[in-house]
């Protein structure tokens, strides 16, 4: 239970960090491991609400 | 070496020592230097980044800019703000002593996203996609919850849907965290069986795009 809310927190970090905050012009193309990230912010949002539904409960950071 | 933008802040010392500052304007962005041939996506460096991020918000409240932003120099992260400062300032100002914090749920029905194969015109499918966005909600039982013990501790929130989730941001005052967390435990006691998600608390980011809503 405590790895899911860790792996949780994670994504949920990660998803913060991806898929927030102010967009300036000049943002790079990021790929990791030639999975471009806009599919990955798509996997971690898939992610977090599978989570979700398996804990059934708020995880927090 | 290029320098990744964290955050845009109010002073300098509500960047330094965590992370190293740049001026702009008469703000402070924080930035990461890394060598120009490591990727924007490597794990470590993203995780390296998030930890920054959150121990910046330990020492006051910032802008968060999107990932994926690196700059040579002062002159270049001018340029790409140009116009933007005058806002940002104010913002700053507003909400210095706030934090955003966020709760997700899974919507009770996911609607499903329209094919463009089955509209004739761009504009039909576009408006295909907003109304099968807007059509998400939650369970009404677990809304009326959150409305009652979450919303009257926010000094602003907002709905966020997509189209299996819905989201709400909360701008909440950095003393009044406890309660929202304690509001959250109230909710998960109150609703045990919906899968929810109360995370935080988070620097600026859905309002510090207040002006383009």
């Amino acid at each position: 239970m405590v790895e899911k809310e860790e792996e949780l927190t994670l994504l949920e970090t990660l998803d913060h960090l991806l898929d927030r905050g102010v967009v300036i012009a000049g943002e790079a193309t990021i790929s990791i491991g030639d999975v471009d990230l806009l599919y990955l912010g798509l996997n971690v949002v898939l992610a977090n609400m599978d989570a979700m539904k398996r804990s059934s409960g708020p995880g927090r950071k | 070496m290029k320098s990744i933008v964290i955050g845009i802040h109010l002073k300098q010392t509500d960047v330094e020592p965590v992370a190293d500052s740049m001026k702009v304007d008469d703000l402070f962005a924080s930035v990461f230097s890394v060598d120009d041939d490591r990727p924007l996506g490597d794990r470590e460096l993203l995780l390296e980044i998030a930890a920054i991020r959150a121990r910046l918000l330990d020492t006051a409240t910032f802008i968060a800019i999107r990932y994926g932003l690196a700059v040579r120099d002062e002159n270049e992260l001018a340029m790409k703000c140009a116009g933007q400062t005058k806002r940002w300032r104010e913002i700053l100002g507003a909400h210095r002593d706030e934090v955003e914090m966020t709760l997700k749920a899974a919507a009770t029905a996911a609607t499903p996203r329209p094919d463009r194969r089955d509209f004739k015109s761009g504009a039909a499918y576009l408006r295909a996609l907003h109304e099968a966005a807007n059509a998400v909600d939650i369970d009404s039982d677990f809304r009326r919850g959150v409305e009652r013990t979450l919303l009257p501790i926010t000094t602003r929130h907002r709905w966020l849907r997509d189209s299996a989730s819905v989201e709400l941001a909360m701008l909440v005052r950095r003393g009044d965290l406890e309660s929202v967390r304690a509001a959250g435990e109230s909710l998960r006691r109150d609703h045990a069986t919906m899968p929810f998600l109360l995370s935080g608390p988070w620097p600026l980011e859905v309002f510090a795009d207040d002006h383009q809503q």
